[in-house]
């Protein structure tokens, strides 16, 4: 999954509220099969989001590891949230009112970090370079 | 004192029965004594797979609903010695037992054998709940299919929720022939998702089907690669360095194996 079409369907009220940086929750250990985690803020999980694992946020979602699972950043409607991920191969991936899965055929697996975020109104996903995003 | 090992997989028809029976089987031609427990209460197998189906006069039920003291309801095995099984009730369903009773009985047993074994039953509810609630330590046992290793993950999350830390894999009937055309998942593949020790893999084989009909462990058929396989998991449990064994002659055990090995 390198790059996929955004779906245009809005879950959530859009909301132009800026993220608050300091409302972040640090999960420490692999999200597995049947767990989730919602947080009103940032997430940062430092292991793996194995598939049927769910994180949702409100603000940005950073992975430490491998995205199998379902991630969901700007839950609230933010559109300027983003994911972030080691190795980003999730099952579902939505950001605000966008959902996003990758193509139905076999796609290469990701070899280094990448980011997803809402690029003129599209889910896009670019290898992350380290630079200041937004 | 011995300890409590629960057999659990999540997913139904992955081999925790037979594991059982072979691993309890194994353990007891080392010497030691054994005691397997089917905590299948309402579908109960394990007594056909060992072959002891006709000599259970009471059950699991009957011993933590005190109709009888715990030696009466425990079968010898008529080939292994040091073993015994403490069959589950057919008439019965999961709860007839509670947590709590079933955290008394395996305190009691292991107190007497050196290890005792749970055939946990499949699912993630009360039964899987009881089969877990005295164990000290937990065998994930998984097949290389999408399904089954999503359901090993989701009962890995479980057994950590329940403070059961640190469990083992056993992937059972691996085709090597298949996962080297692409066509199943590999060893590699599944330790990636589930990210826990291997303690062993048992390739696919006929022997197993053969055997448990029979009621006769393939652990002690000394031709077949899944009884090897099963002997050489046993000696891992009593804490012996095994390698993996070399499920083909193609290079299959690959240097990622290798390095898991270490973990004993």
């Amino acid at each position: 999954m390198v790059r996929e079409k955004g779906n245009p369907q809005h879950r959530w009220p859009a909301s132009a509220d800026e993220l608050i940086d300091d409302n972040t929750i640090l999960i420490q250990r692999t999200l597995r099969s049947g767990q989730s985690v919602h947080y009103d803020g940032n997430i940062v999980v430092i292991g793996d989001v194995n598939p049927g694992a769910e994180v949702v946020a409100t603000g940005n979602i950073i992975v430490m590891g491998t995205v199998r699972g379902v991630v969901h950043a700007g839950a609230g409607g933010n559109e300027k949230a983003m994911v972030l991920a080691f190795r980003l191969e999730p099952t579902q991936l939505r950001i605000a009112g966008h959902i996003t899965r990758p193509p139905d055929e076999q796609s290469q697996k990701p070899e280094q970090p990448e980011v997803a975020r809402i690029k003129n109104g599209v889910v896009t996903i670019e290898i992350f370079n380290g630079e200041r995003q937004g | 004192m011995g300890e409590v090992i629960v057999v659990t997989s999540g997913k139904g028809g992955v081999g925790k029965t037979t594991t059982t029976a072979n691993l309890g089987a194994g353990l007891a031609t080392h010497g030691h004594r054994v005691v397997l427990v089917d905590a299948d209460i309402g579908l109960r197998n394990l007594d056909v797979v060992l072959g002891l189906e006709n000599r259970i006069v009471y059950d699991i039920t009957d011993v933590t609903g005190g109709h009888c003291r715990l030696r009466q309801a425990l079968i010898k095995d008529k080939r292994f010695e040091g073993l015994f099984l403490l069959p589950a009730a057919q008439t019965k369903d999961k709860t007839a037992v509670s947590p709590d009773q079933m955290k008394a009985l395996c305190r009691e047993l292991k107190e007497e054998f050196d290890y005792v074994i749970i055939d946990c039953p499949a699912g993630i509810e009360q039964g899987f709940r009881n089969a877990i609630a005295g164990a000290d330590k937990a065998i994930v046992v998984t097949t290389p299919e999408v399904a089954a290793v999503r359901d090993a993950d989701r009962i890995i999350g479980l057994l950590e929720a329940a403070e059961l830390r640190d469990p083992r894999l056993i992937i059972n009937r691996i085709r090597p022939r298949m996962v080297r055309h692409g066509d199943m998942m590999s060893i590699e593949d599944i330790i990636d998702i589930l990210a826990i020790d291997l303690l062993g893999v048992v390739p696919e084989d006929e022997m197993v089907v053969i055997s448990t009909n029979r009621g006769e462990p393939v652990v002690q058929d000394e031709r077949s690669r899944s009884g090897q396989a099963y002997r050489n998991i046993v000696r891992r449990i009593k804490g012996e360095q095994v390698p993996m064994m070399n499920l083909d002659e193609g290079g299959f055990v690959s240097r990622f194996l290798r390095r898991m090995i270490g973990l004993s």
